[in-house]
């Protein structure tokens, strides 16, 4: 049998043989990126790629007679937080192998994963700093570009006070770089500071901190496999965290278990579901409350569980009792039979875990949707054991830990705040003065109040000054890693784009930023590497801190981001000394890093954040535990992601998912499962935390007769602090080198100021769980709705429910005006000319704003054009066929102007809803942006934002975006 | 046929049959509609097609059990047709001329001549008969080159040659089918048939009986051919482009019954176009001359086109002729 | 000798097209050319599934059986790989495939097919194993490096198996005997001429 023409036809010339000459000996880095830069160049139009099977030789095969190395790093894209293994050679990234060592993703990737070499490829990237003089992209070197935009900030500060700057990081930035991104606007003297988990999760982390002390999944992917029921609501896995549905398609098909979904849409999740419930966009909480009403009626709930560990759940019945099986179905529009089912299998057939994404999130009511599911989840005992809990599947491949790292504009680092306490404890970590950095703001009242939220910059920059309550309007805004269509009202987003006085965008591709808004100068792209290039730690959904290690050096003149903030400082610094301004940046803020090759090296970083970083119990992952997690991936248990026994990480967690209590010395092994009274506080143990004080009313907010395994305390206690331990008598079991680090912070401390992290130390040797014993709260009175009530959207199709279910009234927070109800009032005008609910989402193939993913050719293929999800119904009345174009119309876009994208005719969407996803730009309102792009780093594919249709609404805790119901009309182009 | 729909069954059984022993979970759930839907249409022989989202819309075509149906034609049908018919041809035609032997001008040449094809006309036919030639050629080598041809020069060689013929076949069918416009246009008006051709059939063109039977510019026979070569080139044609520009005009199961339409009757035509050509060149005195110099004898002519001589001479008759000019057979 | 195959349980398939990326990443597959792809029947419906559908790699391969140019061959571990020098572009093989696997390059005018290009069970082509000529022909040859198909390697539910027929069928049955319900192994009647009996 012919097999190989070695064997039968050798001695054969032909034409590959002819190839192989060309670049044999392999590929160095050298001739790789020259060849890449010249591919770049030449290809920018679909039609130019190539469409012959001879490849060029950029790429590169793997040269078996020379050496592989090994690399693994994390997938960049989303949070579950999936290995990458990389074969390099010569310093470049030839092949990519299944990662099987992995717990997490065990070999796997998805689209997006898959396709990840591609990224330091690099066609499409920004290759070098640029600068627009006159409307045209100027190539200009790293230093030229930082100092003049040092020189417009240094100007910008004294004329409109640091926080007319904003600076919006990323959470695809690792931990070391978002949490060094936040400190860098500490020292600029700015809490305008933010990144994507504003219109992510930000209601997911404070409806669940308010509920039960920290907004995090509280269980783990793998954890999912063990759960007897789930309900999915609010969320697309199957697209937005392909990978994860591994697990949950192994419990579905192990424990026999009911996959039920919850969504306007019928997902591709939806598919794979044992049930589906299809409800109006918008009604969550009545749903959620719908399920109680039958839970609460037929004696459900788990008395006990609610008895010992919930505060507040009367106040729940009450609400709940006003949504009988009639009411939900006249709000929602699910039957009362399924509804029943529904909850009586979530109720009785246990472990049940409740997991949701940004469908319950992005509303104007997402905090209190998420607050409801919390409920659901606490009246059905279904909170802190194996197989049960809030599975909440974060964004980014860094969301969780950007928010946990304080890049947000009310809390410092670790949610400790912005209270003077907590500046003080940071001043601390930071070893600079409070003083020196109270005077770094306008005041330090304004380094107490909440910065503007990444949904509203726009709104901060168009404002009249009175409205905005700052020193001044926004003037400046520097991006990190951030798309610019990923907030809602797109043409205002221009608008305010366009009227900056300084826009510079720092990321690995140009981003929306770069074109969105028609500006002739002061604009700058900075090159930054992806997360491949650097090292670094990220912290995954399920909370695992996973180290990656750097694949290749950044590409082209890319940089990492530690060294652009490093270089950045500096020049900021030359810029103060050229104006002789007292400001110092880079000398204060990177003082207590170690400064190597290619700037502050991300374990010092790290370092100096498990200092400080007590409250979330990030203070014992060093990078050395990281990294012997990295290399004894293997050892971990698949389920309960423990490590194996006789191996280096006996008894650990994977990737120490935080809290990671204490010191690294201590050797807490990390938290699998929130809140699990069922072990020691040392093996990953816990209880709701006590955050809230411990009575109101009289009543007790601490636990009663419930805690965690081995505890000294049977019963609820608060958290620790000095106090608590001289109350204890434990006091003198701290050592002298402990109390002497609480005596120089003042005699006094708690848990999580403490630096010596004594107090968490005595506290976990008598079983306790450093920050308390409480009930979670069914009741969160600092809430502007303790209990969630259902509040229709502003937009919303069902004038006739305005009046018993209105939104709030008009407020003011986050420095901005806020309106609610002024704006619902005018939907019964509104709503008949535009009678389709509009509802946004995810591709599998694409990643947030897409820049990044559309520019990578393997993905691109995959979705070549933007379109909208209709319903067959609706399409027919229009006349609209599949795979035409339609034009859509949003009510709050300009009256001449629509979004023009092709029509998807599905029953994926039930009638009168439409459905677009959000990866798409570089097409406005029907103009198409392609040549405002550096020549050679557009992106493959571009298409009309859904955010140019999406409207007003935000949350009024949070400032979370509507995104997921508002109003449209389409027709046929 | 029967026994893959037994088993399709069987598999349809199966996997509703392991569901009520199973059933002892909460959460069971049925074979997917989908899955049932999809052997149902397997059943039934159609195609299995969903969504995809790359442009390619014959990627949505998930399982096309046609394919099944044109590898048999393609190997089985076509081969034996296409074979019968060319080698059954030449066979007949090698019985004919043994029996019959060359037919000659009655009464041999009279060395007069008259002209039946302009210069026109034969080089419209020869670009067709050239371009006919290598499109048979090459066609016949994709359905039995790799019998008859492969072994005999090699893999490499036969590639070349095969890869040669798509291109010629390709490219030479612009030219054929512009010839096979100007014969239609120039001689449809010849081949119209009529009552002539009824009696010339009856007699077998001649060979029944020693009567020759009348006939015009062309007999029934040639007019035969001429159809042939219009109305089964327009079919070839029209099949060919559809292949040439694939999926433009149709999709997998027109590309498929293009081709079969085509390969058939470009086959039968490669047969007939046998006997045109032997009785055309070796198969008849003096035959080839009407498309070498166009001038053909004239007692050929009288043999077997009697009316169209008579129609000739008569027009050369009554035609007025220019005034230098001298009356044709005046010397 | 192995008797490889590819099978895709459409009970976990959920069409995050991690098998097409992987297969572009790993032969470099340019655009336009869809060794793999996913299809999703009934879409937007219950029941709705989703099959990754690549070359399967046929028992008897109609592909080679209407090769006018006989450039198909099949390994010992019974791939069906074929020789781009000897192919001659004319879409026989795409007539004949159930499964649409075979991609023309587009080149020159009016449609004019290239060497044809089709999955190759990550198994290269007729050049000597992982040579960079096989490479930039056929892509890479995980199989001579003792490796399955990248495609099956990085599938994120599990849902596409590669591997020896006889092992890989075994996995899906015992799969189908835990969960109690199978999804119909996809295209194996068609291309091996046998199902999955559970």
């Amino acid at each position: 049998m012919l097999i190989k023409r070695s064997e039968a036809r050798a001695g054969k010339q032909r034409l590959a043989a002819a190839y192989a000459g060309l670049s044999a000996g392999g590929l160095d880095r050298r001739a790789f990126l020259k060849q890449a830069g010249l591919t770049g160049v030449g290809l920018s139009a679909l039609g130019a790629i190539p469409l012959t099977t001879v490849r060029p030789a950029a790429a590169g095969p793997t040269n078996f007679a020379q050496p592989i190395t090994r690399i693994k790093n994390i997938c960049t894209h989303c949070s579950v937080g999936c290995t990458v293994t990389a074969e390099v050679q010569n310093g470049v990234w030839v092949g990519q192998e299944p990662s099987w060592d992995s717990p997490i993703n065990r070999g796997t990737h998805c689209a997006k994963g898959a396709a990840i070499r591609e990224l330091v490829h690099g066609d499409r990237r920004l290759k070098y700093p640029m600068k627009k003089v006159n409307g045209q992209w100027q190539r200009i070197d790293w230093d030229t570009a930082l100092n003049e935009i040092a020189d417009k900030l240094m100007a910008i500060r004294q004329a409109s006070g640091p926080d007319a700057v904003f600076w919006l990081g990323s959470a695809k930035q690792s931990n070391e770089g978002a949490y060094l991104m936040r400190k860098f606007a500490a020292f600029w003297g700015t809490n305008n500071v933010d990144h994507q988990a504003r219109i992510c999760h930000s209601t997911t982390v404070a409806g669940v901190a308010n509920t039960w002390g920290y907004g995090a999944m509280t269980n783990s992917y793998n954890d999912i496999r063990t759960s007897k029921t789930m309900i999915i609501m609010g969320g697309n896995p199957a697209e937005a965290h392909p990978v994860s549905l591994q697990h949950l398609l192994s419990g579905k098909e192990m424990n026999r278990a009911n996959m039920i979904v919850i969504d306007p849409r019928f997902t591709r999740t939806a598919a794979h579901a044992t049930e589906y419930v299809r409800i109006r966009p918008g009604t969550d909480i009545p749903v959620i409350w719908g399920m109680l009403w039958h839970i609460f009626q037929n004696g459900w709930e788990d008395k006990d569980f609610i008895r010992q560990r919930v505060y507040g759940m009367d106040d729940v019945r009450t609400e709940v009792a006003k949504w009988n099986p009639q009411e939900v179905e006249r709000v929602t529009g699910v039957p009362e039979a399924q509804l029943r089912k529904v909850a009586e299998t979530f109720a009785k057939e246990k472990p049940a875990t409740l997991i949701w994404c940004m469908g319950a999130t992005q509303h104007s009511v997402g905090t209190a949707n998420v607050r409801a599911f919390c409920t659901l989840l606490l009246a059905t005992g279904n909170v802190g054991g194996n197989g049960n809990g809030a599975n909440i599947f974060r964004g980014h491949c860094n969301v969780q830990g950007a928010t946990d790292v304080g890049l947000d504009v009310v809390t410092l680092p670790h949610y400790y705040g912005l209270d003077a306490n907590a500046w003080r404890h940071w001043s601390r970590v930071w070893e600079v003065s409070y003083e020196s950095m109270m005077a770094r703001f306008d005041s330090p009242q304004m380094a107490e109040t909440p910065g503007i939220p990444s949904t509203r910059y726009f709104d901060a920059v168009l404002l009249p000054k009175d409205q905005v309550q700052q020193r001044d309007n926004l003037k400046g805004m520097v991006v990190f890693g951030h798309g610019g269509n990923t907030v809602t009202r797109m043409p205002e987003v221009a608008r305010g784009l366009e009227k900056l006085d300084l826009l510079v965008v720092a990321d690995p591709v140009p981003t929306t930023f770069a074109v969105l808004a028609n500006r002739q100068d002061n604009t700058y792209l900075l090159p930054i590497c992806t997360q491949l290039e650097c090292t670094g730690s990220r912290t995954a959904s399920n909370r695992s801190l996973q180290w990656g290690e750097q694949i290749v050096k950044p590409i082209f003149e890319s940089k990492n981001d530690y060294e652009a903030m490093y270089r950045f400082a500096g020049a900021l610094d030359r810029a103060a000394e050229r104006r002789n301004m007292a400001f110092r940046l880079q000398a204060e803020c990177f003082k207590t890093y170690e400064i190597g090759p290619e700037g502050p090296t991300s374990e010092s970083i790290l370092k100096e954040m498990n200092r400080g970083a007590l409250s979330t119990g990030y203070s014992g992952q060093s990078p050395e535990r990281l990294k012997l997690h990295m290399a004894n991936q293997e050892h971990f248990d698949l389920v309960t992601l423990r490590g194996k026994e006789g191996t280096p990480v006996a008894g650990e967690f994977y990737g120490l998912p935080w809290p990671c209590w204490g010191t690294p010395e201590m050797k807490h092994p990390g938290t699998h499962i929130l809140y699990n009274t069922n072990l020691h506080v040392k093996e990953g143990g816990g209880t709701f935390r006590a955050r809230f004080g411990v009575e109101r009313n009289g009543v007790s907010l601490l636990a009663e007769g419930s805690y965690s395994k081995g505890s000294e305390l049977t019963d609820g206690y608060p958290e620790f602090t000095t106090a608590v331990l001289q109350r204890l008598g434990w006091y003198d079991q701290l050592t002298e080198a402990e109390k002497a680090q609480i005596a120089r912070q003042g005699g006094t401390a708690s848990w999580a100021t403490d630096l010596s992290a004594g107090i968490i130390r005595v506290a976990m040797e008598h079983g306790c769980v450093p920050y308390g014993n409480a009930k979670a709260r069914a009741n969160a009175w600092n809430l502007p709705d303790p209990v969630p009530v259902h509040r229709e959207p502003i937009y919303t199709p069902r004038t006739d429910l305005i009046a018993q279910y209105p939104t709030l009234p008009d407020r003011r927070a986050f420095r901005l005006p806020h309106l609610g109800q002024s704006l619902q009032n005018r939907m019964p005008q509104v709503a008949p000319n535009f009678p389709i609910i509009l509802s946004s989402g995810r591709l599998v193939e694409y990643e947030g704003g897409g820049e990044e993913t559309r520019s990578n050719k393997w993905l691109a293929e995959l979705q070549q054009d933007m379109f909208v999800e209709i319903n067959p119904r609706d399409a027919a009345a229009r006349n609209i066929r599949d795979g035409a174009w339609v034009l859509v119309q949003g009510p709050e876009m300009p009256r001449d102007k629509q979004v023009r994208v092709k029509a998807l005719v599905t029953e994926r969407v039930g009638p009168g809803v439409a459905w677009m996803p959000f990866h798409f730009a570089g097409w406005f309102m029907q103009e198409d942006q392609r040549s405002r792009y550096p020549q050679g780093s557009d992106p493959y594919v571009l298409g009309e934002s859904v955010n140019t249709v999406t409207t007003y609404g935000y949350d009024p805790v949070t400032f979370m975006q509507e995104t997921k119901v508002t109003l449209c009309q389409i027709r046929a182009a | 046929m029967k026994i893959r729909i037994l088993a399709l069954l069987a598999a349809l059984f199966i996997g509703a049959a392991g569901l009520p022993a199973l059933a002892q979970g909460t959460a069971q759930q049925a074979p997917s509609l989908a899955d049932e839907m999809a052997i149902q249409a397997l059943l039934r022989g159609e195609t299995v097609h969903g969504r995809i989202t790359i442009p390619d819309q014959r990627a949505a075509n998930l399982i096309q059990p046609q394919g099944r149906e044109w590898r048999e034609f393609h190997n089985v049908t076509l081969a034996w047709v296409g074979g019968i018919a060319v080698l059954g041809m030449l066979a007949i035609l090698v019985v004919f001329r043994l029996a019959k032997g060359r037919i000659p001008i009655e009464g041999g040449p009279s060395g007069r001549t008259i002209q039946r094809f302009n210069g026109f006309e034969r080089a419209n036919h020869w670009m067709v008969a050239s371009c006919f030639i290598i499109l048979a050629l090459s066609g016949l080598n994709l359905t039995f080159g790799r019998h008859v041809l492969l072994p005999v020069v090699g893999p490499e060689a036969f590639t070349a040659v095969s890869q040669w013929g798509k291109y010629a076949h390709n490219f030479l069918a612009f030219p054929f089918t512009l010839g096979l416009v100007l014969m239609l246009l120039v001689w449809i008006k010849d081949n119209i048939p009529n009552g002539t051709d009824i009696r010339w059939v009856k007699a077998g063109g001649g060979l029944i009986g020693n009567a020759h039977p009348d006939s015009g510019r062309f007999n029934a026979g040639q007019k035969g051919i001429f159809w042939i070569t219009v109305l089964g080139g327009a079919a070839v044609a029209v099949t060919g482009y559809m292949l040439v520009f694939p999926f433009f005009f149709t999709d997998i199961a027109g590309m498929q019954l293009s081709h079969m339409i085509h390969s058939i009757i470009a086959a039968l035509m490669i047969a007939v176009m046998l006997a045109h050509i032997y009785i055309g060149t070796v198969g008849m005195e003096g035959a080839i001359d009407a498309m070498s110099t166009g001038q053909v004898d004239l007692n050929w002519a009288k043999q077997h086109h009697n009316l169209w001589v008579e129609q000739e001479l008569a027009k050369g008759r009554t035609a007025t002729p220019p005034p230098a000019a001298r009356p044709a057979g005046a010397d | 000798m192995a008797r490889m195959k590819f099978l895709l349980d459409a009970e976990r398939c959920i069409e995050c097209n991690a098998c097409v990326t992987a297969c572009k990443n790993e032969n470099e597959v340019p655009w336009g050319i869809n060794r793999r792809r996913v299809v999703t029947i009934n879409d937007g419906k219950p029941g709705e599934r989703s099959i990754s559908m690549a070359c399967m790699h046929c028992t008897d391969a109609p592909c080679a059986a209407v090769c006018p140019v006989s450039c198909f061959y099949t390994t010992a571990d019974a791939i069906v790989l074929h020789d781009k020098d000897l192919c001659i572009g004319c879409g026989y093989c795409f007539y004949a495939c159930p499964f649409g696997a075979p991609q023309y390059p587009r080149v020159g005018n009016f449609g004019s097919r290239g060497k044809m290009d089709k999955c190759t069970y990550c198994a290269g082509g007729p050049q000597a194993d992982n040579t960079e000529a096989e490479y930039i022909q056929y892509g890479a040859n995980r199989i001579a490096e003792g490796k399955l198909p990248l495609c099956a390697e990085m599938c994120s539910t599990k849902a596409l198996l590669a591997g020896d027929g006889e092992i890989i069928a075994q996995i899906y049955r015992e799969r189908v005997q835990k969960r109690g319900y199978g999804s119909g192994a996809w295209g194996w009647r068609t291309a091996y001429r046998e199902t999955v009996a559970i």
